[in-house]
């Protein structure tokens, strides 16, 4: 088991034909994902790596069964993109677009959740579950040596730390169920506190990490759940940027989401508010593995 | 990007919001001949300094004079300092009667827009949510139908305000959400809204800020946007205009760039692993030069810019390289940057420490780079962040103290 995706995910892919598409899905297939579909308006009956490229995803849906689409279109088109995956009945979404503006993503993140279904993006190399698929350029062409199989849930603001946290993990035995790169934009497809909720319903999933970054109010959220005891499972957070807080206010260093609005979403503010509710909060990636055992006690 | 009020009002007048007349002034004859134009001879007039600031009441820059007089209150205005800005133009606008003062915002929640309004308008409203969080009403929007009228009526209700004011409450605010949209704005902060004796609310105090994600859909900003500040409001030093000028000219995707005091250049990629990597060099008591968050690009062209911009400054006296496992981009065009920008230079990482924290496609290529130098400290397969930055730092630290060496 694993969550959000897994073998039976049949991959389609909304852009297929363009060239960021066309490299990541070639590592998919090598890889293992299913991915059954290609969607480009205009380029129907063309097929890309042996994928069928089809002119609409209700189309590509009928044709193929897919159940799930990785989404290249760019910024601008991103929020039809999404409507037309949703009106196909589609209900597992990874957008990978950044600097999506602001209203579009709300619009969009209405639609998905009325709906029902699950978007992770904006601004993401998607999605992991080792051994079974990814969604997404997620490990590139070392994923087998970046993200190994494990009891692990993995959740994070950032691909690239995505994968310093899986190396990490492997590298000390354990491993991930799923790692999830949520996305870099201020507004994406799922809270934080949303994923460990499907790591706490697992069974194949015995404690998490989450990686975070200044701005919002993912980690307060984590804690309301902590302490209302609808997540029990240990988890094991880091948290950087702290530096910003010695700089001047407003000023954006790393993802759009991290800006420091107030001290009260700075990095030290999150560390202190999950440390409080039992996190455990590493210093450094490198920390993380002890930390883990420790909670597990093994 | 944050408008200031004079574009800010007339982009809600565009979109069917009633707004005081009103004009920007760049001397004071101007404002003189817009004070008369907007109130008339006998009438009262606000004079306000255009600095993107807010609470500029309390700095002195608001002033409510007779339309006549307003020439030389603007002349009192221009060249005043508001939040570190010299104000250079002022808005005049018609003096409103103004009995109670609301206050009403838009900007985004977590998932979707939100609506927060209060009786207690005209004041810092941070203040009023700290000291009582009951005088405000927040209201979370769905995006895809709008605030409806009758949500803007519950809202304003749920604040104290009385029956017979809430229709032209509620009509006001639903044009204004529509103008929070039409423009893309990240946040609309109208502070006060003023009700007049007659029950009639006007617009008075505006703050909007514009998505810069969303600056394609409204060329005439896009322009403006180009010519903006540096972190905290200063202005762009030389390195950081270079980098954005690659930004603009070379393909791959922009680089974020920050020049700063210490003496550690970094070039760090990720949004996630360029925080982290600051962070530790601080935590090892290093001072970076600078903050980047760069995108490896399909040439080394962007990279050669950025190292030059970094490698330039005389305080920095050494460099780390550090990215998380690259997935797509290839380790090699970046130390290929680097040697250009070494050779061109003339820098000698023997005496210039260098650590290069590189792992993934190219990555043999690149280290076959690297030992052409020698003293390029290129970190083990599976060293981890953290040991990088530990070794920069020290590295750094163990240099003859600044002046003392030869450094071309």
């Amino acid at each position: 088991m694993s969550i959000l995706i897994d073998r039976d995910t049949r991959v389609l892919v909304q852009g297929a034909t363009g060239n960021q598409a066309r490299f990541d899905m070639r590592y998919c297939l090598e890889y293992g994902t299913n991915v059954v579909a290609g969607v480009s308006p205009g380029r129907g009956g063309e097929s890309v790596d042996g994928v069928p490229v089809f002119n609409t995803v209700a189309a590509a849906v009928r044709a193929t069964g897919a159940n799930a689409s990785a989404i290249y279109v760019p910024a601008r088109g991103v929020e039809a993109a999404i409507a037309e995956a949703l009106d196909a009945g589609l209900r597992m979404l990874v957008a990978l677009a950044e600097n999506v503006p602001r209203h579009d993503a709300a619009r969009s993140v209405a639609a998905v959740r009325a709906a029902g279904a699950h978007l992770v993006g904006f601004n993401t190399n998607g999605l992991i579950s080792p051994g079974r698929s990814k969604m997404g350029g997620i490990g590139g062409d070392r994923t087998a040596a970046l993200y190994a199989p494990g009891r692990i849930g993995v959740c994070s603001r950032s691909g690239g730390m995505s994968a310093e946290i899986c190396a990490a993990l492997g590298a000390a035995g354990l491993g991930a169920s799923t790692c999830v790169s949520m996305g870099g934009d201020p507004l994406v497809g799922m809270r934080v506190v949303e994923v460990l909720r499907l790591f706490e319903a697992d069974p194949d999933t015995d404690a998490s990490v989450i990686y975070g970054e200044p701005g919002g109010s993912h980690e307060a959220e984590v804690v309301a759940a902590i302490r209302e005891g609808s997540l029990r499972k240990p988890i094991v957070a880091i948290v950087v940027g702290a530096f910003q807080e010695r700089y001047p206010k407003g000023a954006s260093f790393g993802h759009v989401a991290a800006m420091i609005q107030g001290a009260d979403d700075g990095a030290t503010a999150k560390r202190r508010m999950l440390a409080d509710a039992g996190v455990r909060v590493a210093a450094t990636i490198d920390a993380i593995p002890g930390l883990l055992r420790e909670a597990l006690g093994r | 990007m944050r408008l200031l009020e004079d574009a800010a009002k007339a982009a809600l007048r565009d979109a069917g919001v009633d707004v005081p007349r009103g004009g920007a002034a760049g001397t004071p004859e101007e404002a003189l001949s817009v004070a008369r134009s907007v109130a008339g001879d006998g009438g009262r007039v606000v004079a306000k300094a255009l600095v993107p600031a807010g609470r500029r009441g309390k700095a002195g820059a608001v002033k409510v004079c007779a339309a006549d007089a307003c020439g030389e209150v603007a002349a009192s205005l221009l060249g005043m300092c508001v939040a570190d800005t010299t104000v250079e133009r002022v808005y005049v606008e018609e003096a409103v009667d103004i009995a109670e003062e609301l206050y009403a915002s838009f900007a985004f929640g977590p998932l979707s827009p939100r609506l927060v309004v209060s009786r207690s308008g005209g004041v810092d409203i941070e203040a009023v949510a700290h000291e009582r969080p009951e005088a405000i009403v927040s209201t979370d929007i769905d995006p895809r139908s709008g605030l409806r009228t009758w949500e803007a009526v519950a809202a304003w209700e749920a604040a104290g305000v009385p029956s017979a004011a809430l229709p032209k409450l509620a009509e006001l605010t639903v044009k204004l959400y529509r103008a929070f949209v039409a423009n893309d704005a990240l946040m609309l902060e109208i502070n006060p809204i003023g009700v007049g004796r007659d029950g009639v609310p006007r617009v008075v105090g505006t703050m909007m800020e514009i998505d810069d994600n969303a600056l394609g859909r409204h060329p005439a900003w896009q322009r403006q946007a180009e010519a903006s500040a540096g972190p905290g409001g200063r202005p762009l030093t030389d390195g950081e205009r270079a980098v954005a000028e690659a930004n603009r000219t070379l393909p791959g995707g922009a680089t974020r760039y920050i020049e700063l005091d210490g003496d550690i250049g970094l070039l760090v990629s990720g949004g996630g692993a360029s925080l982290y990597q600051h962070d530790l060099i601080l935590d090892h008591g290093g001072r970076p030069a600078n903050h980047t968050d760069f995108s490896p690009t399909p040439t080394p062209d962007k990279q050669v810019a950025i190292l030059e911009a970094i490698l330039s400054r005389p305080q920095v006296r050494g460099l780390l390289i550090g990215c998380n496992h690259l997935q797509l981009a290839r380790c090699d065009l970046i130390v290929e940057a680097l040697a250009i920008v070494l050779r061109r230079r003339g820098l000698d990482p023997r005496g210039f420490p260098i650590v290069i924290r590189l792992f993934g496609p190219g990555e043999a290529k690149a280290r076959e780079l690297a030992a052409q130098f020698p003293g390029i400290r290129y970190l083990a397969p599976g060293t981890s962040l953290a040991s990088a930055c530990r070794e920069i730092v020290d590295a750094v630290a163990a240099l003859p103290p600044a002046g003392t060496e030869a450094r071309p």
